[in-house]
C-alpha cells in the first residue's frame, strides 16, 4: 500500500504555499507588536504579496501544468491573474492604513483576513475541479464576510455583513446544488474529465445539463454581481468600512472572472449555447440596470457599485462572445477594472479623515480648490470608467465591442454603447462636482497625505493613461493566456 | 434483500426527519431532529462501505457540533412567534415560487435522465479492505491541496470568530503575574519616621 | 543600429520630458527650473538631430523606415507609431530643433516679468515634440496627430494672454479656420485609406498607381479622379497649416500671441507643415497635373497678393507676418512646379532669417516698451546696433540679396518655375518676379522705418532706449550667421546630390528641377549668374524705391497714399478678405445657428430627446432605486426569480 502514495508535484503551488505560511507569521507577529508598531505587519502583508508575485513568477511555466490529480492548474492565465490579484491588494492595504488609523479599527487582522482572501482568490484562479473552486470561493468570501463586519461598532457595516452572509450563501448553496447535479451526471470534479463527459452526454441529457448549468451560472453571477444576482452589492459598497469596499470592488472580480473561464469556458464550453444566451440576458439587464440606477445616486461608494455592475455586464460581453479574442478581451477589461476602481476608492480613502467619513457625492465638490493633483487623479478613473480616450477603459471597451462584432452580434453592440453613453453622464456628473461646484468647508483645507499613498495612488491613475495608450503592455499577455 | 430493506428504512427515516427540522416548532426538537437524520445518513453510508465516513458523521457532527449547537440554542433565548411574524404575509409569494420551482425540477426529474446507468456499479471489496486507509492514500496525494485549503477555512473562521467577538472590557480585573513578581520592598512598603510621642 | 533607434527615440522624447516637468512640476522647480529643463531638453533634441544629419548627408545612412510601436490593429489596418527617417527628416528636425532651441532660450529675456512663465516654455516644449513627431512620422495616423498637436498648441499659444480680448479673438479665428484645413486634410487621408487599404506612407506610395486610373463619384454623375481628389484635399490641409489664400486669414491675427511663438510656430516651423507635407507626399502629387496646377495657382496668388498687404501695414509684428504669408506662397510655388527639393531648401532658409526677423522685431518691440507701430520709431540704429545689423542680415536675405541664404533659394524656385511646365506656371512666374519687387519693398520700407530716419517715438521711450540683454542678442546673432550663409554652404548638398533621392520622387517631364541643376555650376558662379538682368535687379530697384520715398521724400509716401486711395484701401483690408468671411461665413453660420438652436436644438434635442430622455432615464432610475429596499428578503428573493427565470429558460425553452 505504501508504495502507491505517488507524491505530487508541489512546486507549482509555490505561491500559495509561501502566501499561506507567510499569511501564518503575519498572524502570529502581529499578536506581539504594539498598536503603534501596527505599521510592521503592513510591511510584512506587503513583503508577503510581493514574495507571492515573485513566486509566481519564478514557476510560471512555458505552457500549463497541472498537479494533484489534474485539480490544480497553472497557466498563462493564472500567472497573469495571480499577480494581477496581488498587485492590487498591495494596493489596497496601503491605501487603506490611514482609514484605518483614523477609523480606529487599524488591527492586524484586517491584513491577516485579507492575505487569507487573496489566497482564496489564488486557490479559485487555479482551481481546475469544482471542489477547489468551491474551496477558494468559500475561503474568500469568509473572509470578505468578516472583514466588512470589522468595523463592530458600526451598526450598518454589521449588517451589511449579515447580508452578505446570508445572500452569499444562498448563492454557494446554489452553486453547490448545480456541482452536485453534474456529480451526479458525470461522476466526476475535475473539469477536464468534466468536460469530456458532458461532451458525451449532451445529446442525450440536454434538459438536466441545463438545469445544473443554470445554478453555476448563478452562482458564478452573484459573484461577480451582476443583475439580477447584484442586490448584495450596493448595500455592501455603502455598508463596508472603505478600505473593505476597496478590497471588495477590486481583485475579487478578476478571481470571479478566473472562476467564470474555469467553470463555463475550461469545464463547460460544450455547453457554450445555453450559457452565452444567457450570461446575454444577464450581461443586458446589467448594464441597464448598472448604468441606469447610478444615475440617481447621491452616494459615492453606492454609484461605484452600480457602476461595477454596468462594468460587470461589459465583461460578460467579453466571456459570451465565447472566442478567444472575447476571453482576451473579457480578461483585459477586468484587470483594467479593477485598478480603475482602485483609483477611485483611492482617491475617497485619502478624502476620509477622522471624524469624517467622506462617501457622498457631494463630498467631492470643489475638490480641484484645494486639492488639485487628486482631483485630477480621480477625473482620470472617471474618464477611464465612461471610456474616453486616451484612458484605458477606451481601449477595453473598444476591445469587448470588438469581440463581439467579430460574431456577428452588432445589436449587442449597440446597446452595449447606449448604455455605456448613459453612464457617460454620471461619471462626468463627478468631474462636474470636482471641478465646478463650490467647495465644502471641510474640502478647503489641503489633505495631509503619507507620501507612499500620494506615489503609489498617482502611479496607478496614470498608469490608466499608461495603458490607454500603449495597451498591448498587457493585452499581449491576455491574448497569450487565451492561444 | 435485507440491504434493499435497510436502506428503505433509514432513508424514509432520514427524508421524515429532515422534513421534521424545518417544520417543528421547537429548535431543540429540530436540533434533535438533525442528529437524528446525521444518525440515518451514517447507517447508508454504511451500507455503502463508506465506514469511515460514516463513523466521522457520527462524531464529528453528532458528537461535537450538534452538541455544541443544542447548547447555543439553549442559551439564546429564542422568540420562536416574532420569528415568524411575517410568514404568513409571505406565504402566497413562497407557496408560488416553490410551486414553480417543483413543476420545474419534475420536468427534469421526469425526462429521461436520472437513471441509474450513468456510474457504474461499485464493487464489493474484501473484508480486510481498509477504507480509512484508501481515504489517506488519496487525501494526502490529490487531495493535499484541497485539503490544506480546507483547513484553512476554519483557521480563517476560528480568526473571524474572535476579531469579531473579543471585546477587551475595560473594567475587567485581573491579575498581571509580572508585576507581581518585580514588585521591591520600597514599592509597597513606607518607612516612616515619627518622633516618639514620650515627653 | 540599434543605437540609432535609440536616439530617433530619444530627439522627441527628450523635448517631452522637458514639456512635462515644466508643466506639471512648474510650481516646485520655479522659474530658472523650467527654463533650464526645456532648454536641455531641446538641446538634447538637437544635438542629436545634428548626429542624424550628419549620418544622412555625409555617412549616407540608409533610409530607416521602422514602427516603433503598434497601438491596434483593427481590420489589417495597423495604427502605429514609426518613424521614417531620411534626408527630408534629417533636414526638418534639425531645422525645427536648431530654431527652437534658439527661441527656448530667447524667450528667457522676452518673457522674463510674465506670469505664466513655467507655463510657456512648457508649451514650446511640447510643440517642439510633436513637431519633431510630425516630421519623423512614417505613416498618416502619426502625421495627423502631430499636425493636431501642433495646432493644438499653437491654439493654446496664440491665446497664451487669455486676458486679452483680441487674442482670444485671434486664437479662436485660427482655430476655426484650422479646422477647416484639418477637415480637407482627413478627407484626404480617408480617401487614400480607403483606396489602398493602409496608413503607411510607402504602402501608400506602392499602390498609388493604382489611383490614377480609379474615379470615384462624390456627386452623383461626376467622376473624379481619385489621385486628384486626394491631393487636392490633402493639400486643402496644408492650406490651412501653412496659411494659403483663402485660409490665410488666421496668421496675421496669430500675431497676438507673443513674439517668440511668432518666431517659432507662425514663421520658422509649423506654418511650413504643409509644406513639408506636400513634398513628404510627393510621390502621389507627381501623380496628378491637375493637383499640381492647384497648388501653383494658389502659391502664386498667395506669394504676391500677400506681399502687397506687407506695404501698408504699420505693425512691425503684421509686417512680417505678411512677409511669411508671402514666403510661404513661394515655397507653395516650388512645389507647384515640382521642385520639391526648392521647397524645402527655401523652407529651411526662411526658418533662419524670418525666425531672426521675427525675434530682432520682439527686440525692438521690448525696447520700446512694447510699442509695435512703426510710425511711433525710427532712428533705432544708434540705440540698438546688434539688433540693427542682424535685422540687416535678415531683410537682406528676405529679399534675396545675392550671396545670403535666400538668394539661393529663391533663385532656385525663380528658375524651376521658368521651366515649369503645368498649367498655371507662366502665371505663377510673373507673381513670383514681381513678388521679387514687393518683398524687397515692404522689407526695406519696414527697416528703414524703424532704425533710420527721424526719431518719432515719446520722450519717455526715448530715454530708455537701449540694447536688449544678452540672452535676447545671442540668439539673435546664432541665427543671423545661418541666415547669411547657409545658402551658400548647403546649396548643391540639397539640390543637386541624392540628398532627398529617397524621399522626393520627380517624373522626368516635370523637368524643373533639371532646368535648376542646368544652370548651377558651384555657389559662386550662381552668384554671378544672379547679377545678370533679373530677378536680382528688380530687389534692388524695391530697395531703393523703399529708400527714396520713406527715407528720402517721406512725403512722398502720403501722396502717394492719397493719389491712390481705392488700392490702399484695398490692400489695407486685406483684399477685404475678413470682412467677406464675416460676413458671408460667420454671418450666415450663425443665421443657420439661430435656426437650427431655435427649432433644433432647443425644441427637439433639448426638450425632446436630451431632457425628455434624461426625464425618462431620471423616472426609471428613481423608481429602480426604490428596488432596492434594504431587505434581505427582497434580495434573496429577487436572486430566486432570476434563477427560475433561468431555469425557465435552460429547462423548459
Amino acid at each position: 500500500m505504501t508504495a502507491e502514495f505517488v507524491q505530487p508535484d508541489l512546486m507549482p503551488a509555490l505561491p500559495e504555499m509561501v502566501m499561506l505560511a507567510m499569511t501564518c507569521l503575519v498572524l502570529v507577529v502581529d499578536l506581539f507588536l504594539p498598536q503603534e508598531k501596527r505599521g510592521f505587519t503592513l510591511l510584512l502583508s506587503v513583503l508577503t504579496l510581493a514574495l507571492a508575485i515573485g513566486a509566481v513568477a519564478l514557476v510560471a511555466p512555458a505552457s500549463a501544468v497541472s498537479s494533484f490529480g489534474g485539480s490544480f492548474v497553472l497557466d498563462q492565465l493564472a500567472v497573469v491573474l495571480k499577480i494581477a490579484v496581488c498587485a492590487i491588494t498591495i494596493m489596497v492595504f496601503v491605501y487603506s492604513r490611514d482609514y484605518l488609523a483614523d477609523h480606529d479599527i487599524y488591527k492586524g487582522e484586517y491584513y491577516v483576513l485579507g492575505l487569507f482572501a487573496t489566497l482564496g482568490m489564488m486557490v479559485m484562479i487555479s482551481a481546475h475541479s469544482f471542489l477547489l473552486v468551491y474551496l477558494g470561493l468559500e475561503l474568500l468570501s469568509l473572509s470578505l464576510y468578516a472583514m466588512i463586519a470589522f468595523n463592530r461598532n458600526s451598526l450598518r457595516s454589521s449588517e451589511s455583513a449579515m447580508k452578505y452572509f446570508v445572500l452569499g450563501a444562498m448563492a454557494s448553496g446554489l452553486l453547490l446544488y448545480g456541482i452536485s447535479i453534474f456529480y451526479g451526471i458525470t461522476g466526476t470534479l475535475d473539469l477536464t474529465q468534466l468536460s469530456a463527459s458532458v461532451k458525451g452526454q449532451m445529446a442525450e441529457h440536454p434538459v438536466a445539463l441545463g438545469f445544473a448549468l443554470t445554478f453555476i451560472v448563478v452562482g458564478l453571477c452573484f459573484k461577480l454581481g451582476a443583475v439580477p444576482f447584484h442586490m448584495w452589492m450596493p448595500d455592501i459598497y455603502q455598508g463596508a468600512p472603505t478600505s473593505v469596499a476597496l478590497f471588495i470592488g477590486t481583485a475579487p472580480k478578476i478571481a470571479g472572472f478566473a472562476m467564470a473561464i474555469r467553470l463555463l469556458v475550461d469545464g463547460l464550453g460544450d455547453l457554450q449555447v445555453d450559457w452565452s444566451q444567457m450570461l446575454t440576458a444577464l450581461a443586458i439587464a446589467s448594464m441597464a440596470l448598472g448604468n441606469v440606477i447610478a444615475i440617481a445616486q447621491t452616494n459615492f461608494k453606492r454609484m461605484l457599485a452600480y457602476s461595477t455592475i454596468s462594468h460587470v455586464g461589459f465583461i460578460l460581453l467579453g466571456i459570451l462572445s465565447t472566442s478567444a479574442n472575447g476571453y482576451a478581451s473579457a480578461m483585459f477589461y477586468t484587470i483594467t477594472y479593477a485598478i480603475t476602481a482602485s483609483v477611485a476608492f483611492g482617491v475617497l480613502l485619502v478624502l476620509n479623515r477622522k471624524g469624517f467619513e467622506a462617501e457622498e457625492i457631494s463630498d467631492l465638490s470643489g475638490l480641484n480648490d484645494g486639492n488639485p493633483w487628486y482631483a485630477a487623479l480621480l477625473a482620470i478613473a472617471m474618464f477611464s470608467m465612461a471610456g474616453v480616450p486616451p484612458t484605458v477603459g477606451f481601449y477595453a471597451k473598444l476591445s469587448v465591442l470588438q469581440a463581439v462584432i467579430q460574431v456577428d452580434m452588432v445589436w449587442l453592440a449597440i446597446v452595449a454603447v447606449l448604455f455605456s453613453v448613459i453612464g457617460l453622464f454620471y461619471y462626468l456628473r463627478i468631474i462636474k462636482v470636482m471641478y465646478f461646484d463650490k467647495p465644502m468647508a471641510e474640502q478647503t483645507t489641503t489633505i495631509k497625505e503619507a507620501l507612499d499613498v500620494k506615489i503609489l495612488l498617482s502611479a496607478n491613475s496614470l498608469s490608466l493613461i499608461l495603458l490607454g495608450v500603449f495597451p498591448s503592455i498587457l493585452m499581449a499577455y491576455c491574448i497569450l493566456a487565451f492561444s | 434483500m435485507i440491504e434493499t430493506i435497510i436502506f428503505y428504512v433509514f432513508a424514509v427515516t432520514t427524508v421524515v426527519s429532515a422534513c421534521a427540522v424545518v417544520t417543528v416548532r421547537n429548535p431543540v426538537h429540530a436540533a434533535l431532529f438533525l442528529v437524528l437524520t446525521f444518525f440515518t445518513s451514517a447507517v447508508i453510508w454504511m451500507t455503502l462501505e463508506a465506514e469511515f465516513l460514516a463513523i466521522s458523521l457520527v462524531l464529528v457532527y453528532v458528537g461535537a457540533v450538534m452538541v455544541l449547537f443544542i447548547f447555543v440554542v439553549m442559551m439564546l433565548d429564542i422568540n420562536v412567534a416574532r420569528m415568524r411574524e411575517g410568514f404568513v404575509r409571505h406565504l402566497p409569494l413562497g407557496l408560488a415560487v416553490a410551486v414553480i420551482m417543483l413543476g420545474i425540477m419534475l420536468s427534469v426529474v421526469t425526462s429521461d435522465v436520472f437513471f441509474m446507468d450513468v456510474g457504474s456499479e461499485p464493487v464489493a471489496r474484501a473484508a480486510d479492505y481498509s477504507n480509512t486507509k484508501a481515504l489517506g492514500g488519496v487525501l494526502y496525494t490529490d487531495y493535499v491541496f484541497a485539503f490544506e485549503i480546507a483547513a484553512v477555512i476554519l483557521l480563517v473562521a476560528i480568526i473571524a470568530a474572535i476579531s469579531l467577538t473579543l471585546r477587551k472590557r475595560g473594567k475587567t480585573k485581573y491579575q498581571s503575574p509580572a508585576a507581581q513578581i518585580s514588585v521591591r520592598k520600597a514599592d509597597r512598603l513606607r518607612i516612616v519616621k515619627m518622633p516618639s510621642s514620650e515627653e | 543600429m540599434v543605437s540609432m533607434e535609440l536616439v530617433y527615440l530619444a530627439i522627441p522624447l527628450a523635448s517631452l520630458l522637458g514639456a512635462i516637468i515644466a508643466g506639471f512640476f512648474g510650481k516646485q522647480i520655479g522659474r530658472s527650473g523650467a527654463h533650464c529643463v526645456t532648454i536641455i531638453g531641446v538641446a538634447v533634441s538637437f544635438v542629436l538631430s545634428l548626429l542624424v544629419l550628419k549620418n544622412v548627408a555625409v555617412d549616407g545612412a540608409p533610409i530607416y523606415n521602422y514602427s516603433v510601436y503598434t497601438w491596434m490593429i483593427s481590420d489589417g489596418i495597423r495604427f502605429e507609431i514609426g518613424f521614417l527617417i531620411d534626408g527630408l527628416t534629417a533636414l526638418m528636425i534639425a531645422v525645427v530643433s536648431g530654431v527652437s532651441l534658439m527661441v527656448h532660450i530667447y524667450t528667457i529675456g522676452y518673457m522674463h516679468d510674465d506670469d505664466g512663465y513655467q507655463r510657456f516654455f512648457s508649451y514650446i516644449s511640447l510643440f517642439t515634440f510633436s513637431m519633431l513627431m510630425l516630421v519623423m512620422s512614417n505613416n498618416f495616423l502619426q502625421l495627423f496627430f502631430g499636425w493636431e498637436a501642433v495646432g493644438l498648441v499653437s491654439y493654446l499659444l496664440i491665446g497664451f494672454w487669455f486676458k486679452k480680448e483680441t487674442a482670444i479673438y485671434a486664437n479662436m479665428k485660427a482655430f476655426l479656420v484650422n479646422r477647416v484645413g484639418d477637415f480637407g486634410f482627413l478627407l484626404g487621408i480617408a480617401v487614400l485609406l480607403m483606396f489602398t487599404g493602409s496608413l503607411d506612407y510607402y504602402e501608400v506610395f506602392d499602390r498609388a498607381d493604382s489611383m490614377v486610373t480609379a474615379t470615384m463619384q462624390v456627386i452623383p454623375g461626376m467622376d473624379w479622379s481619385v489621385i486628384t481628389l486626394a491631393c487636392i484635399l490633402l493639400f486643402i490641409g496644408a492650406m490651412g497649416k501653412s496659411a494659403q489664400v483663402p485660409l490665410h486669414v488666421w496668421l496675421p491675427d496669430s500675431m497676438e500671441g507673443p513674439t517668440p511663438i511668432s518666431a517659432l510656430i507662425h514663421a520658422a516651423t509649423m506654418v511650413t507643415a504643409g509644406i513639408f507635407m506636400v513634398a513628404r507626399m510627393s510621390p502621389l502629387f507627381e501623380l496628378s497635373e491637375t493637383a499640381l496646377s492647384f497648388v501653383i495657382v494658389i502659391g502664386a496668388t498667395t506669394a504676391f497678393f500677400m506681399g502687397l498687404i506687407g506695404i501698408v501695414q504699420n505693425d512691425i509684428k503684421r509686417v512680417v507676418a505678411y512677409s511669411t504669408l508671402s514666403q510661404l506662397g513661394y515655397m507653395t510655388v516650388a512645389l507647384g512646379a515640382s521642385a520639391y527639393s526648392a521647397a524645402i531648401f527655401h523652407l529651411m532658409t526662411h526658418a533662419f532669417f524670418k525666425a531672426l526677423l521675427f525675434l530682432a522685431a520682439g527686440s525692438v518691440i521690448i525696447a520700446m516698451h512694447h510699442e509695435q507701430d512703426i510710425r511711433k520709431m525710427g532712428g533705432l540704429k544708434k540705440y540698438m546696433p546688434i539688433t540693427y545689423w542682424v535685422s540687416l542680415v535678415g531683410s537682406l536675405a528676405l529679399i534675396g540679396f545675392p550671396g545670403s541664404s535666400g538668394y539661393f533659394s529663391k533663385d532656385a524656385i525663380l528658375i524651376a518655375t521658368k521651366n515649369a511646365d503645368v498649367w498655371g506656371a507662366g502665371y505663377a512666374y510673373l507673381a513670383v518676379l514681381l513678388g521679387v519687387f514687393v518683398t524687397a519693398f515692404y522689407s526695406f520700407r519696414m527697416f528703414f522705418l524703424v532704425f533710420h530716419g527721424e526719431e518719432r517715438m515719446d520722450e519717455h521711450t526715448r530715454e530708455h532706449l537701449h540694447e536688449t540683454a544678452p540672452v535676447v542678442t545671442v540668439p539673435l546673432i546664432l541665427l543671423a550667421i545661418p541666415s547669411a550663409i547657409i545658402g551658400w554652404l548647403t546649396i548643391e548638398t540639397v539640390l543637386f546630390t541624392d540628398f532627398f533621392d529617397q524621399a522626393i520622387i520627380i517624373f522626368r517631364e516635370h523637368g524643373a528641377m533639371a532646368a535648376v541643376a542646368e544652370a548651377f555650376h558651384g555657389p559662386a558662379s550662381f552668384v554671378v549668374h544672379g547679377l545678370a538682368p533679373g530677378p536680382t535687379w528688380l530687389a534692388a530697384a524695391g530697395v531703393i524705391s523703399a529708400w527714396y520715398i520713406y527715407l528720402r521724400k517721406p512725403q512722398l509716401a502720403s501722396a502717394i497714399r492719397q493719389r491712390m486711395e481705392w488700392i490702399y484701401q484695398l490692400l489695407d483690408n486685406k483684399y477685404y478678405f475678413d470682412r467677406f468671411n464675416e460676413i458671408v461665413f460667420a454671418g450666415t453660420a450663425r443665421a443657420v445657428g439661430q435656426v437650427l438652436w431655435r427649432l433644433g436644438d432647443a425644441l427637439v434635442i433639448d426638450g425632446l430627446i436630451v431632457n425628455g430622455s434624461v426625464r425618462l432615464v431620471g423616472w426609471f432610475a428613481g423608481v429602480a432605486r426604490h428596488v432596492q429596499t434594504g431587505y434581505l428578503n427582497h434580495y434573496a428573493f429577487a436572486m430566486i426569480s432570476g434563477l427560475i427565470l433561468l431555469l425557465g429558460w435552460a429547462v423548459l425553452g
